[in-house]
Formats: C-alpha cells, structure tokens, sequence
C-alpha cells in the first residue's frame, strides 16, 4: 500500500484548468519533490489531497482512504503546511497550535512543540501580528509536525527562512523520514529538492511531465565540458549533427566550450584525434536540468 | 484498510470562536440591555410619554411608523415598553450580530486564510458550519432573553399604573429571538455562498428592504397587500399582546425560513470549493 496515491486526478475551475489525469504514488518513508513553476497546479494538488478541493474526476488516497472532499479523512495522520501559512494575528504561537492540535488527537503535543521551537529559535509568547514572515513560517513548521504524523504535505516549507533555519527544517524533514513518516514536499527551491529528495515529479500547466529519481531527472538535463587544446594546435571544428547530442556553444583560439546529453563517450573518442591540454566539467544540478525541462517543454531547445 | 472512524466534534473550535464572538456580543447585549431601561424610564411617567407622543405625532405618520406604530398610544403601557423591542436602534444591534457573525466566522476566516487550518485538522466542513450556525442562533437567543432581562428590571426599578404584561412580553421575546435566529440563517446562507462583502451586503439589503416593507405596509393602507411578504409580519406585537396562546402560526413561518436558509446555506458549504 502506497502511503499517498494520486489517480487520474483532475480539476478544474469552470473552464480553467487546475491538473490533468494526474498519477503518481508515493511509498512509506519516501520524501518526494513535487516541482513546478507558479500555476502549474502543485497547490491545487495538495489541496485535493487534503480534501479541501472536490476533484472533478479521479481520485486521492492516503494511507489506504480514499479522500473525500471536507471530511477531512485521515487528517489525524497529516501534518500539513500550507502555501502561505496564516493565522489569527491575536493569537500567541503557543496558543494558536494547541488549538491547532486540539482539533485532532493531538492533546499531548506541548513537549513536541517546545522541543522544534527551541531548534527552529523561535518566541512561543509572542502575538502572531508581531512575527516576521520567518518567525511565521517556523509557527507552520512546527503545525506541521508536532503531532509527528505519518504523512507530511508540505507546501513551500523553507519560503522566507533564513538559511540556517533552512538546513535545520531540511534536517527535520530528514528525520521525520528516517523515523518513518513520508513526505511530500512541493518546492520552488530545486537545491533543496535535490538535497533530500529520493524521486520528484515535475508538473507543467496542470500535467505530469516527469516521474522519476532526482539523479536521473538530473541526467537527463545538458552537461558541460570545457576543453583545452594544447597551445599552438588549431581547435578542430565540430560539425552540427556530427556528435549526437553534443552541441558548441563556444569556441575560442585555444578552447572549446561543449554541452552535450547522454555519455561522454562519444564526445571523449573524438576529443582523443586531437592534442588535449586538459578537461573541465561542471556537475549539472537539478535547476539546470528543470530550465532545460521546460524550454524543452516548451518547444524552445534551441 | 483501516477502520472508518467519524471525526470528533471540534468543541475546541466552538469555544475559540464563541470566546471571540464574547466581547461582540456582551457589548450588544449591554446596549439592548439599556435601551429596554431606557424605555421603561420614560413611559412610566405620564407627563414624559404625553410630550413624547405630541412630539411623535409632529414628526408624521411615517416616523411613527417607523418607530412603533399603532402601538405609541398614551395609557398603553405595554405597547409603549414594546417601542423598546422594535425600535430601529435595537433592529440596528440584532443585525449586527445577525449579519456579523455568520459572515465572520465563516467568510472572514475564508478570507483570512484561516479556513485552510481549520479544514486541514480532524475537522470537517459540516462540523464548522454547525459550529457556526450554532454560535449565531445561541447568541442571537441569549440576546432576546437580555432584551426580556431588560423589561422584567425595568419593571421592578420603576412604578406603572397598569399591570406590565412580563408573560407577553416573553411570547415577544421568544418570538423576535425566533425572527433574528431567521435572519441569521440567511446571512449564514450568503457567508455559505459569497465572499464576507458580498454576503454583508446580501443580508443587510434583505433586511433593509423587508423593514422598509412593513414600514410601508403600516403606513399605507394600499399596500398592505405587502404584509406577508416581510418577515417582520411575522413578529406581531398587538397580536401577542391580544391573543392569549402563542402565535404558532407566525413562529412556523420563521422557523421555516430559518430550517430552509440554514440547511440550503450547509448544502452550499459542503459543495462548495472554498475560494482559500
């Protein structure tokens, strides 16, 4: 049994659409990116999944339930952080999440909430009204997880942080893991993505455009080589179409400036008819990968 | 699979929200509260109701209308202490709460973003709009028994020539507590369906339109057709005054619109996408 399970989800408001036929599962203890520019329909998916949405047609299941549009099913299971996290501006941290908690099973959280306060550095006593956008972020991590559920939906959690808290909410997130727990965690920050993520899905304009584990998302996307031809020795010309895959994008007196998908393979046994001086490649990271994702998408892979 | 277990009642949220309706409410109540004394302190002195009612009476049949009608005679005590049940001020503070709280509670923490937090616990859409159907229809009861309150220490700190009628009075309050529980059904019916200005702006003008509707029913003897069509009909104070039994007839009336505007608004609620 998957513990979060998308099936052939779609919404739509009016003629608008939210997400198409959208699929994908997500195992126990997985932490799973789930990427997309803005109105791309990731909030639109988590809010299906914690059933504040009603989907026009297909279905979401956590762990094992179906869920149903305002039943809040399985909800004592789910820690979730909201897109923007806002409050009752009156209200003190502490005061906020426990009536957050009560409202579920959650009566025995006040140990949990002391303990991610004193790790994310943050003032229970304070009105929310006189936090800063962090400090607000922090009171919705800790919303999130101090119930310790075992699904956590988490939209944007690292918005507005600083980045030690970032790394200390990117730990947790780890943890909470380890111990069990899955993850769902929608980011606009691919570095943060890449860092904790075993899979990710990628969503364009409400669809699924990829499944798959972050390193091979991140084969998929242009390398770069730079090489150096030994000084005196012409730089040989690279014809298009030549190497499959491996395109110039500069071309100096002595250097060459290549991008080339897939193996290095091809591109190394041309490079050996020639004087190499040296070699320099850089590792591509899962944001290059994405841009490429969505020129390529998009119809713009030059 | 795991057993199917109902989500508990959000007693929690009740009480958050009724603790935050409180100060609202208590303010209201104090004003009702005083107004009833207000009242009482005039007309049971005869010289300030004689001056009161020829200064009425100058202001045209249309004012008189609009504060109490056939009811502002001189010797008729009760009907004269019944001016401080229907009375535009007093109407102003129940649509106050009546209007106010249902839109709050549910439009306002739409709108505040507040909604996404509540739903995203073990608490369901129709438990929230129980909670708040019940906070509006409790606090607007607990209004009208002020409003009572008012009369029964008015009566006891002044002297009246006649008998003040407590029993008929209490017909009244229940029957206008009856009228403004209606009242907060429809404007939990447009915080159900509309964003919190829009639903405002529904309940007020409903309101506003059916009292400009008895007002022009009473003052004009052509169209007195209207009468039925303004839910203030309904809370008949001569009748109740003259009639021994209670008006089962009238009460049935709103508590129909009342079951038909709050369940309509819960079917809307529940199948509705909050705009979060």
């Amino acid at each position: 049994m998957k513990a979060i399970e998308v099936e052939t989800l779609t919404k739509c408001y009016g003629s608008a659409r939210g997400v198409e036929d959208l699929s994908f599962g997500i195992e126990k203890g997985e932490i799973f990116g789930y990427l997309g520019p803005n109105g791309s329909g990731k909030t639109t998916t988590i809010r299906c999944l914690m059933g504040l949405l009603r989907p026009t047609s297909g279905q979401c299941c956590i762990l094992g339930r179906r869920i149903i549009h305002g039943k809040a099913t399985e909800h004592n299971q789910i820690g979730y952080l909201p897109g923007e996290f806002r409050a009752w501006p009156g209200l003190t941290p502490r005061k906020l999440l426990r009536l957050l908690a009560r409202l579920g099973n959650g009566n025995e959280v006040d140990k949990q909430q002391e303990e991610l306060a004193e790790r994310l550095d943050l003032d229970l006593d304070r009105k929310m009204r006189a936090l800063s956008k962090g400090n607000r972020q922090k009171v919705g991590i800790i919303y999130a997880f101090q119930h310790q559920p075992e699904v956590l939906i988490l939209d944007e959690p690292t918005i507005g942080l600083d980045p030690l808290i970032r790394q200390i909410v990117l730990d947790l997130i780890r943890e909470t893991a380890q111990a069990g727990a899955t993850i769902l965690l929608s980011s606009h920050d691919l570095s943060e993505v890449a860092a904790i993520c075993g899979r990710a899905a990628i969503l364009r304009e409400g669809r699924l455009v990829e499944l798959a584990p972050i390193s091979k998302i991140v084969q998929q996307g242009q390398r770069l080589i730079k090489v150096w031809f030994v000084e005196g020795t012409p730089v040989p010309e690279l014809l298009a179409g030549e190497l499959p895959g491996v395109r110039v994008i500069q071309q100096n007196s002595n250097t060459l400036h290549v991008a080339y998908q897939g193996t290095i393979d091809a591109l190394l046994k041309w490079l050996a008819q020639y004087q190499v001086d040296r070699i320099a490649t850089t590792e591509t990271s899962l944001e290059d990968a994405f841009i490429q994702y969505y020129r390529k998408e998009a119809g713009h892979e030059s | 699979m795991k057993a199917k277990h109902r989500p508990p009642f959000p007693w929690p949220l009740l009480r958050f929200w009724t603790l935050r309706i409180l100060p609202a409410w208590f303010l209201i109540a104090l004003m009702i509260f005083l107004v009833q004394l207000a009242i009482c302190g005039i007309v049971h002195d005869n010289e300030r109701v004689k001056a009161m009612l020829q200064y009425i009476d100058m202001l045209g049949p249309y004012i008189k209308a609009f504060i109490g009608g056939d009811g502002l005679q001189y010797g008729d005590i009760a009907g004269l202490i019944a001016v401080g049940y229907q009375d535009p001020l007093v109407l102003l503070l129940y649509m106050l709460f009546a209007v106010g709280v249902p839109t709050a509670l549910l439009a306002g923490e739409v709108q505040r973003g507040t909604m996404e937090l509540i739903l995203s616990r073990q608490t369901t859409k129709t438990h929230v709009y129980i909670c708040a159907g019940l906070i509006t229809v409790v606090g607007m009861y607990a209004l009208v028994i002020v409003m009572f309150l008012g009369t029964v220490v008015s009566t006891n700190l002044y002297d009246f020539e006649q008998q003040v009628p407590l029993y008929n009075f209490f017909k009244l309050a229940v029957n206008g507590g009856i009228l403004a529980s209606a009242v907060g059904g429809i404007a939990l019916l447009a915080a159900a369906c509309f964003r919190r200005g829009m639903a405002v702006s529904i309940t007020v003008a409903y309101l506003v339109v059916n009292y400009f509707i008895m007002i022009i029913a009473q003052w004009w003897p052509r169209m007195k057709w209207l009468d039925p069509v303004t839910i203030f009909n309904y809370v008949d104070g001569g009748k109740i005054f003259s009639e021994p039994g209670w008006p089962m007839g009238d009460m049935c009336v709103l508590i129909s619109l009342l079951v038909v505007s709050t369940v309509l608004g819960g079917v809307v609620w529940w199948r509705r996408d909050l705009p979060l």
